[in-house]
């Protein structure tokens, strides 16, 4: 077994608490990343998971062995770094033979292998060069080839796109996810991009202030995220000042300005006259004319190719409407009378 | 613009120029020690191989070299040793103290070198340690004064040094040690090579603290051909003088060879 349990890990320096009291279960063979802005501790995570940084309270378990005090040689971990770390005294194929010659394997074995590892991140050919003759990419092909010919139970990644630019960034985006899959192992990857954490995790889980604010599907953050942090972390979403008005029919009922709406269910009870956040996503509004909806002027149509973003504003608050431009449905100018409305069950109440 | 260099004309020309003028005195020795005079002449009155011989025959200057080129090697090895362990700790631990270790540690490249012979001097023999004119204590010298350029050749390249490559190494099964003995050190050895010439070369050359640390049965070369210069001003020191630099280039040459010196001082 691979799968990795975090029991109330934290990490202090001094005073600061880089990692609050987390406790997390990933899952074996499981593609799971820690989205988070910069500081907030993912990093320090892995490097606790890692070995390389020592928990100040908490366990760390690897399959079924505890791993808290163990140093990172005795993990059976595989790590690649943001800047790669290829070690820049030796050739392409020495690099990938490090870790086998460690485990005292034979030449024999290490040749076959390496040559193996080449071919899997297509490399073949470049066995004899040298870190300064490597792009980034190819670096970042030799990390990888590096750590899986030690077979690690566990494959940690922290920000190993961030040095890539945009092009490359997508390819090795496919092909690292790809690679996870056929080898089934569990991975755990930092970032603070949304779109990589999105298009290639099993779950997330997102950071803030050391904290795991959600832990979910890229489905659940993206729809159904839990937390004000997480609506307004992942993707743009509209943020309406509402006041809770009750439930109707397993939805709640709010209110804003003149307007009275309804939206998805919130959990737990929530006393009626309190304050709480409405968080709709600028897709899923639907403009229409007047009377078709709540009522909204357009302040500005920002054309972008295959969207047309419009800033309306609605009661005493703006929001943000994008809409597929497609040859069918009408443009709306400045100024304009408009009717917005959404699907209940796609706006989500926030208790402030 | 000619050429690949983007390096302007000008400076190509000064940088020469500078190159010509350092190495007029090697010219200099070179020819003074080839003399076939008397006398210590620039130019020269002919050339012979007459005071090489002298030098090679002599009971004074050979011994010196000998005895230069044994403390030289032991004081280069002490010092490369002491130097690099001390360049880790000093490049890797934080806090007050360590700064003003720091500190500490680089003074006696400040520091004349007069001073450092007068105050080992004064502590030899007011402690009666046992060190006075004894090539324990002028090797000990020579260590203080040679120490602190291999500190600060490996300090410059272990700042820059990215840890990530030494966790990358203990990922892959390295204990501490064995990620250091196969990445850090390797990757620093280029810098360590080039303190330890810097320290062969100092202690081969060193004066001013040797003056006040050898005796009567311990003269270094630098300290015979001053002596031997201050009683007969004969060319056998300048060809003495010939000897060394040999010495120096060919430590230096075969140094560079067995590390990359060009990635130190090429970068
Ligand atoms: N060795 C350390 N000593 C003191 N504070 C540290 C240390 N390492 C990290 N921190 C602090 O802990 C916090 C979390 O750092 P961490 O590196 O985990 O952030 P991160 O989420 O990875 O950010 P980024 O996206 O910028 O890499 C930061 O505020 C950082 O300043
Ligand atoms: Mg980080």
């Amino acid at each position: 077994m691979s799968d990795i349990q975090l029991v109330n890990l934290v990490k202090s320096y001094g005073e600061m608490q880089a990692v609050k009291k987390i406790s997390l279960h990933i899952k074996e063979g499981e593609f799971f990343s820690l989205l988070g802005p910069s500081g907030c501790g993912k990093s320090t995570t892995l490097r606790m998971i890692a070995g390389f940084v020592m928990p100040s309270a908490g366990r760390i378990l690897i399959g079924s062995d505890e791993v808290t005090h163990l140093p990172p040689e005795k993990r059976d971990i595989g790590i690649v770094f943001q800047n790669y770390a290829i070690f820049p005294h030796m050739s392409v194929a020495e690099n990938i033979a490090f870790g086998l010659k460690l485990r005292k394997k034979s030449q024999a074995e290490i040749e076959i292998t390496v040559t193996s590892a080449l071919r899997q991140v297509g490399l073949v050919g470049y066995e004899d060069r040298y870190q300064r003759q490597l792009s980034g990419g190819e670096q970042q092909r030799v990390a990888l080839a590096r750590v899986l010919v030690t077979k690690p139970r566990i494959l940690l990644l922290d920000e190993p796109l961030s040095a890539l630019d945009k092009a490359l960034r997508e390819e090795m985006k496919y092909w690292i996810k790809e690679l996870q899959r056929t080898l089934g192992i569990t991975t755990v990857y930092v970032t603070h991009d949304q779109d990589e954490a999105l298009t290639m995790s099993d779950r997330i889980g997102v950071m803030q202030k050391g904290r795991l604010e959600q832990v979910g599907s890229p489905e659940d953050i993206y729809e159904r995220p839990e937390t004000l942090f997480v609506t307004t972390f992942i993707g743009h979403s509209n943020v309406i000042n509402v006041t809770v008005k009750g439930r109707d029919n397993g939805k709640t009922v709010v209110s804003f300005g003149a307007n009275t709406i309804l939206a998805r269910a919130l959990e737990g009870e929530v006393a009626p006259g309190s304050a709480a956040k409405l968080v709709v996503r600028p897709e899923n509004v639907v403009i229409g004319r007047t009377g078709e909806g709540l009522p909204a002027t357009v302040l500005t149509e920002n054309y972008q190719g295959a969207l047309v973003r419009y800033r309306l504003s609605l009661g005493e608050q703006e929001i943000v409407v994008e809409r597929q431009n497609q040859s069918n449905v009408s443009r709306f100018a400045p100024g304009e009378e408009v009717g917005v409305s959404w699907d209940p069950e796609r706006s989500e109440v926030l208790v402030a | 613009m000619r050429g690949e260099s983007a390096i302007p004309f000008a400076f190509r020309v000064i940088s020469w120029l500078t190159l010509a003028i350092l190495l007029i005195p090697v010219v200099i020795v070179i020819l003074a020690g080839l003399n076939s005079g008397d006398y210590l002449t620039f130019p020269p009155q002919g050339l012979s191989l007459r005071w090489v011989v002298a030098f090679l025959t002599s009971e004074t200057f050979l011994p010196a070299f000998g005895t230069s080129l044994l403390i030289a090697l032991i004081t280069t090895l002490i010092s490369t040793i002491i130097g690099t362990m001390a360049a880790l700790v000093l490049s890797r631990a934080r806090g007050r103290i360590v700064n003003a270790l720091r500190v500490l540690f680089i003074l006696p490249i400040v520091l004349p070198g007069i001073v450092v012979g007068l105050a080992l001097y004064v502590f030899y023999i007011s402690t009666d340690v046992g060190l006075a004119r004894t090539m324990a204590g002028l090797i000990i010298g020579h260590v203080i004064v040679t120490c602190p350029f291999v500190i600060a050749t490996v300090t410059a390249v272990l700042v820059g040094f990215d840890r990530s490559l030494e966790e990358a190494a203990r990922s892959l099964g390295a204990s501490p040690f064995t990620a250091f003995r196969l990445v850090t050190l390797k990757v620093i050895s280029s810098s360590i090579s080039a303190g330890a010439i810097f320290a062969f070369i100092i202690s081969f050359g060193q004066f001013e603290v040797t003056l006040f640390l050898s005796g009567p049965n311990l003269q270094t070369l630098p300290i015979t051909m001053y002596t031997a210069l201050r009683y007969s001003f004969e060319p056998t020191a300048a060809a003495a003088g010939i000897f060394a630099i040999f010495l120096v280039v060919a430590a230096t040459v075969t140094t560079s060879r067995i590390t990359d010196l060009k990635r130190i001082f090429g970068r």
